[in-house]
C-alpha cells in the first residue's frame, strides 16, 4: 500500500501575471474566515443591557476572556489595540485545527499560514522595541551585554518568529502526518483481518476499511482536539508575551 | 498538483494575512464594540442605580429625623398642655372652694343677721304686748276697787299673760 503525505493542493489558478495558485489552504481559510465572521455577526447583533439572552452572555464572556487574557499577559489594558489581533489568531488557529475534523485539510498544516502570523508577530515585536527605546536604543540592545554577542542576538532575534511558526506547524503537520498514517494502517489491517472469514463474505468485508470508523476518533481526541486548542492557545501566549516584553526593556 | 509538504508559498502568505487583517477588523466591528459598548452602558446603569438608591436612603434618614425630631416636638407639646390643664384645674378649683367658702361665710353672717333682726323684732312685739297688756291691767285697775286679794291676783294673772306671751 502506498502511502503520499502532500502539500496543499493547488485547486486552480488564476492566471494573473506569473498566475495565481488558489490551493486547498487558501480556500479552507477562506470557509474559516466565513465561519468566524458569521459568529462574530450572529453573537454581536441585538445585545441587551438586562435580559440577558444565552447567546449575548456567550459572546460577552469570549471578550471578556481574550481582554483579561492580552491585559494578564501584557501588563495593564494600555495593549487593548492588540485585542482584536490576539482574538483572530487565535479564532483563525483554532478553527483552522478543527476544521480537520470534517476532513478538510487545515490552513494550519501549511508552513505558509504560520509563517505569515510569525511574521506579522515579528513586525509587532520589533515595533514595540522601537517604540519602547528608540531606534537607537534597539539596535544597541544588539551589543548587550557585550559586543561579542551580537551575532547571537541577532540569531535569537529571528529564532523567535521561526520557532514559533515551526511549532505551531509542526504539530499540526504531525497530527495529519498521524492521522494518515493511521487510517492506511487500519485499512491495511482491517483487509487482513477480514479476508481470514471464509468465502465471498471475507472477500467483500476486505474491501470496506472497517477498523477505520470508530477508532481514529480515539487517537483524534489528542491530535485534533487537544493539539489544537494547545497550539492555538501557546501561539496566542506567546504573541502576548514577546509583544508584553518589548515594551518592558 | 500539490504544493510541497514544507515551504512557503508567497501568495499563501498573502492570503493568509489579508484573511488575518479582515479578521481582526470583522471581530472589531461586529463583536468587541458592540460588547464594550453595551458592557459600559450596564456599568453606567448600575452606577446610576447604586447612586441613586445612596440618595433615596440618605432622603429617607433625613425625613426620619425630621419625623423624629416633629414627634418630640409634639410629645413636649402635649405635656406642657397637661401640665398647664392640671395647673389651671387645681387653681381652678381652689378658686371655686375659696369662693364657696365665702359664700358660705356670707350666708352665715346674713342668717345671723337676720335671726338677730328677728329677735329684736320678737322682742319689740313683745315689749309692745307688754305695754299693751300694762294698759289693759291699768284700765281694769281703773275701773274696778283693789283689794289685796285682787291686786295680788292681777299681779298673778299678769305675769301669766306675759309668760304665755314671750
Amino acid at each position: 500500500m502506498d502511502i503520499t503525505l502532500t502539500g496543499p493542493k493547488i485547486l486552480f489558478e488564476i492566471p494573473l501575471g506569473g498566475g495565481i495558485p488558489i490551493t486547498e489552504t487558501i480556500a479552507v481559510s477562506w470557509l474559516v474566515l466565513a465561519v468566524i465572521s458569521g459568529l462574530c455577526i450572529w453573537l454581536g447583533k441585538n445585545l441587551t443591557i438586562t435580559n440577558l439572552s444565552k447567546r449575548q452572555v456567550v459572546a460577552e464572556w469570549i471578550v471578556e476572556t481574550i481582554e483579561n487574557f492580552v491585559r494578564n499577559n501584557m501588563g495593564g489594558d494600555k495593549f487593548d489595540g492588540y485585542i482584536p489581533l490576539v482574538f483572530a489568531l487565535f479564532s483563525t488557529s483554532l478553527i483552522s485545527n478543527l476544521i480537520s475534523l470534517t476532513g478538510l485539510r487545515s490552513p494550519t498544516a501549511d508552513l505558509s499560514t504560520e509563517a505569515a502570523w510569525a511574521a506579522v508577530v515579528f513586525v509587532l515585536i520589533t515595533r514595540q522595541k522601537i517604540k519602547t527605546n528608540g531606534f537607537g536604543g534597539y539596535l544597541k540592545g544588539y551589543t548587550q551585554p557585550i559586543a561579542l554577542l551580537t551575532p547571537f542576538n541577532v540569531l535569537s532575534e529571528i529564532a523567535t518568529p521561526i520557532s514559533m511558526a515551526c511549532r505551531h506547524f509542526g504539530n499540526i503537520l504531525s497530527g495529519y502526518v498521524i492521522s494518515t498514517l493511521i487510517y492506511a494502517a487500519l485499512a491495511v489491517a482491517s483487509a487482513a483481518l477480514f479476508r481470514l472469514l471464509p468465502g465471498l463474505l471475507g472477500d467483500l468485508l476486505s474491501q470496506i476499511p472497517l477498523l477505520d470508523f470508530g477508532v481514529p476518533a480515539i487517537t483524534s481526541l489528542y491530535f485534533d482536539w487537544f493539539s489544537s486548542f494547545m497550539q492555538a492557545f501557546i501561539f496566542c501566549m506567546l504573541t502576548t508575551m514577546y509583544i508584553g516584553n518589548a515594551a518592558e526593556e | 498538483m500539490f504544493q510541497e509538504l514544507v515551504g512557503i508559498a508567497p501568495w499563501t502568505v498573502i492570503f493568509t494575512l489579508c484573511n488575518l487583517a479582515l479578521t481582526m477588523f470583522i471581530f472589531k466591528r461586529f463583536l468587541w464594540k458592540p460588547v464594550q459598548e453595551i458592557v459600559a452602558k450596564r456599568k453606567a446603569l448600575a452606577e446610576a442605580q447604586l447612586t441613586e438608591a445612596a440618595q433615596a436612603k440618605e432622603e429617607a434618614l433625613a425625613i426620619k429625623s425630621e419625623y423624629e425630631e416633629n414627634m418630640a416636638k409634639a410629645r413636649e407639646e402635649a405635656d406642657q398642655i397637661v401640665a398647664k390643664a392640671q395647673k389651671t384645674a387645681t387653681s381652678r378649683s381652689e378658686e371655686m372652694l375659696h369662693e364657696a367658702q365665702e359664700q358660705v361665710a356670707e350666708m352665715k353672717q346674713k342668717a345671723e343677721q337676720d335671726i338677730a333682726l328677728e329677735r329684736k323684732k320678737a322682742v319689740n312685739e313683745v315689749k309692745d304686748e307688754i305695754g299693751s297688756i300694762a294698759m289693759e291691767i291699768a284700765s281694769k285697775v281703773v275701773e274696778r276697787e283693789i283689794d289685796a286679794q285682787d291686786h295680788e291676783a292681777l299681779i298673778n294673772e299678769f305675769i301669766k299673760n306675759v309668760g304665755e306671751a314671750s
